[in-house]
């Protein structure tokens, strides 16, 4: 069989994989023979994102456990060169000539030698982006990285798809989450609410006491994953609980 | 309002016709560097807008804000006599299989920086509607490879033609993208905008703001 032939075989495999878990396997299973044998792969934080949202940005991960920590616990996403090349160039492109173009910051080579703790000492980044604009990055890496040009077009093409299919799975993942259950009360005070009703008021026209009426309000908030009532109304009439 | 127009309707609107042929050059000579292509006139044209050839076109408030040409695959197109190298088997063919070449957003129409504004989501709506309507489901497109993600990403069914190359300063993969109706009531759901967008007979004059 061709190289293009195993090409389409292995993506036809990505494209039915059914969870991040397999995608990571069946990704790695054709890039670990050219010395690739880890994978992170996820839409890139902000700078400055806070530490505890950085793991959010994961899709895919079969990287070594320990080194994920590390990278979150020690910032690193904001002095990765790999990952700040990649912002600029927008093309696939091999690790070691991002660390090249970085030899002034200090903070990049101690994330370049650190990776090389964790055997990952080279490798592959492939930068997307999404419908929204939203930058994703799909990251292999390894002890040492050998392959031919089509062979690399082989695995940009895998890891385009790998990531795609992340993101599929991610959407479905995310649309199960998205259902949010609103007990009556809560929407009726969220209505009341919506109408500029202080917690007094409703608690009133409700025939609730004040404390009750509050409580509804603070329950439906962080159902709805607002940071305060005026975000609370609105994701709940944006999402059609209210009008 | 998206308006799909054959070469010869095309050709019987003056102001039209050298609206897209225009911005195509605006687009791909001067901002993508397409030198082959460039012309004294500074109107891009080709030995494929022929009499088969269909071409979309978006008007925003009585300017061309969007384009897009549908080449049948029953005849030469781009990636049989121009882009061959992007194939690696046998290029698809059929009746049910066209062609999406010269997608173009104006300048002025790019909201957002690096996201897909409202006139290319609606490119995508409507060459999905345009197909579905008459029996095609599927679309060879030779395009960046983070347009593989968005396809897939709007439930595009997509598999890839042959390895991406470099040209200039740009990555092209040739992809054929097969679509059904849930792929358009996907388009539709992310554009938030559920009714049709293709639209019978012509756009008004050009240049012409039509109160809304």
């Amino acid at each position: 069989m061709g190289l293009f032939d195993r090409t389409l075989e292995y993506i036809d495999q990505l494209q039915h994989a059914g969870t991040a878990a397999a995608v990571c396997e069946r990704l790695l299973g054709i890039t670990s023979s050219f010395g690739l044998t880890a994978l992170m792969a996820g839409t890139v934080p902000q700078p400055g994102t806070p530490r505890g949202r950085q793991k959010q940005h994961v899709m895919l991960c079969d990287w070594p456990g320990e080194w994920l920590e590390r990278y979150v616990a020690r910032n690193y996403v904001d002095h990765d060169p790999v990952v700040s090349h990649m912002k600029q160039l927008q093309a696939p492109f091999q690790w070691r000539d991002a660390s090249k173009n970085a030899l002034i910051d200090k903070n990049s080579d101690e994330v370049m030698g650190d990776a090389r703790e964790f055997k990952l000492r080279d490798g592959l980044a492939f930068p997307l982006v999404t419908l929204d604009g939203q930058i994703v990055m799909v990251s292999l890496g390894g002890e040492s990285v050998e392959l031919s040009d089509a062979e690399f077009g082989m695995v940009s093409l895998a890891s385009t798809y790998a990531i795609g299919r992340a993101m599929q799975l991610h959407t479905k993942a995310d649309s199960v989450i998205d259902h949010i259950e609103l007990t009556a009360r809560e929407r009726e005070c969220l209505q009341w609410a919506a109408v500029g009703k202080s917690e007094w008021e409703i608690s009133q026209i409700l025939g609730i006491s004040e404390h009750t009426s509050e409580k509804h309000l603070l329950n439906a908030k962080s159902k709805l994953g607002a940071a305060n009532r005026v975000q609370a109304v609105a994701e709940a009439i944006r999402r059609g609980y209210i009008s | 309002m998206l308006f799909a127009l054959t070469t010869q309707e095309l050709m019987e609107r003056p102001d039209l016709w050298e609206a897209v042929h225009r911005l195509r050059y605006k687009i791909f000579v001067e901002e993508m560097g397409w030198t082959d292509l460039d012309r004294p006139d500074q109107l891009e044209i080709d030995q494929f807008d022929h009499d088969e050839a269909e071409h979309h076109l978006v008007i925003r408030n009585g300017e061309l804000a969007g384009y897009q040409r549908m080449l049948p695959t029953t005849r030469p197109h781009l990636l049989t006599d121009v882009l061959s190298d992007l194939c690696e088997g046998p290029s698809p063919s059929g009746p049910n299989v066209w062609e999406l070449t010269r997608y173009a957003v104006a300048p002025g129409f790019r909201d957002g920086k690096r996201g897909v504004s409202t006139v290319g989501t609606e490119l995508i709506a409507g060459f999905v509607e345009w197909g579905l309507k008459r029996n095609v489901n599927q679309v060879i497109i030779e395009f960046e490879p983070m347009w593989v993600l968005r396809a897939l990403q709007l439930h595009f069914l997509a598999t890839p033609l042959g390895y991406q190359r470099t040209y200039g300063n740009q990555q092209v993969v040739a992809t054929l993208l097969t679509f059904t109706e849930h792929t358009l009531d996907v388009v539709r759901a992310r554009r938030n905008h559920h009714l049709p967008v293709l639209n019978r007979g012509y756009p008004g004059l050009l240049g012409l703001k039509q109160a809304s």
